[in-house]
């Protein structure tokens, strides 16, 4: 899983943060607190929830109905909007619930600057396995 | 070109297509039925009017936020990836498929899109 810290090396981070399932903000980073706070944040948090949810809803319904497979389960979750993007993963999750445990790690997001976003690479440092214990 | 003839250029883009936002219409090219094509059009506009709801009600909040007005949506899948901008959506294979360039390529194309949802 990573680290809000390893999120906030991305190129243009602006923000990290993890949220519970249920869009409640539990930590955050903040570069530019100017800009984003924590208030905007928590927002954002569960409107991230709210579009994972829905992502993932349809993704399951895609593959019953049309038979393709690998878009389910959702790894990502990115909104791009004028001069920012936030990208949330619930990839840590998946691996939990593969794992069959009940208790789930929360989500984690980071907030980029559009102009030096590199999507590819924030899916790589959020997919990156865990260490081994 | 148009841009969803443009995309399927691209390496690993399997499908594109374009859906008016009002619901009526909607036009693909690529490895989709009519009838899937269909139904991606109407979950990708659902999406994309959903995404444009949270981000004025975010503007609201906190005015300039760099979110508002969204510009489109990507969702990530462990083989495929679906990435919308504008009234304009493409599934791209993960393996053989750079989500970066697509992304960048769909927003430069669709820079001048308007944000009016019309």
């Amino acid at each position: 899983m990573a680290t809000l810290d390893e999120l906030m090396q991305l190129p243009g981070a602006m923000a990290a943060f993890e949220f519970r399932g249920s869009g409640e903000l539990l930590e955050q980073r903040i570069a530019y607190p100017e800009r984003i706070n924590e208030s905007t944040l928590d927002l954002l948090a569960h409107m991230c929830a709210a579009n994972m949810s829905i992502a993932t809803m349809q993704a399951r319904g895609w593959e019953k109905v049309t038979h393709m497979k690998g878009f389910y389960p959702i790894q990502e979750f990115t909104l791009v909007g004028f001069d920012w993007s936030v990208v949330v993963s619930g990839l840590d999750r998946e691996r939990f619930k593969d794992r069959g445990k009940a208790s789930l790690p929360p989500f984690t997001g980071v907030v980029l600057a559009n102009e030096k976003a590199d999507y590819e690479a924030a899916f790589a440092t959020m997919e990156k396995p865990e260490p081994a214990p | 070109m148009s841009i969803v003839t443009d995309l399927l250029t691209k390496p690993g883009v399997i499908a594109a297509g374009e859906y008016a936002y009002r619901g009526d219409r909607f036009s693909y090219r690529g490895a989709l039925s009519e009838e899937h094509a269909r139904m991606a059009s109407i979950m990708c506009r659902a999406t994309t009017m959903g995404a444009n709801m949270e981000g004025r009600m975010l503007e609201v909040f906190q005015p300039r936020n760099g979110l508002f007005p969204p510009r489109g949506w990507v969702v990530h899948g462990p083989d495929y990836t679906v990435c919308v901008m504008a009234n304009v959506f493409c599934m791209l294979d993960n393996a053989s498929g750079s989500i970066n360039n697509t992304i960048n390529f769909m927003a430069q194309a669709l820079a001048k899109a308007s944000p009016d949802l019309i």
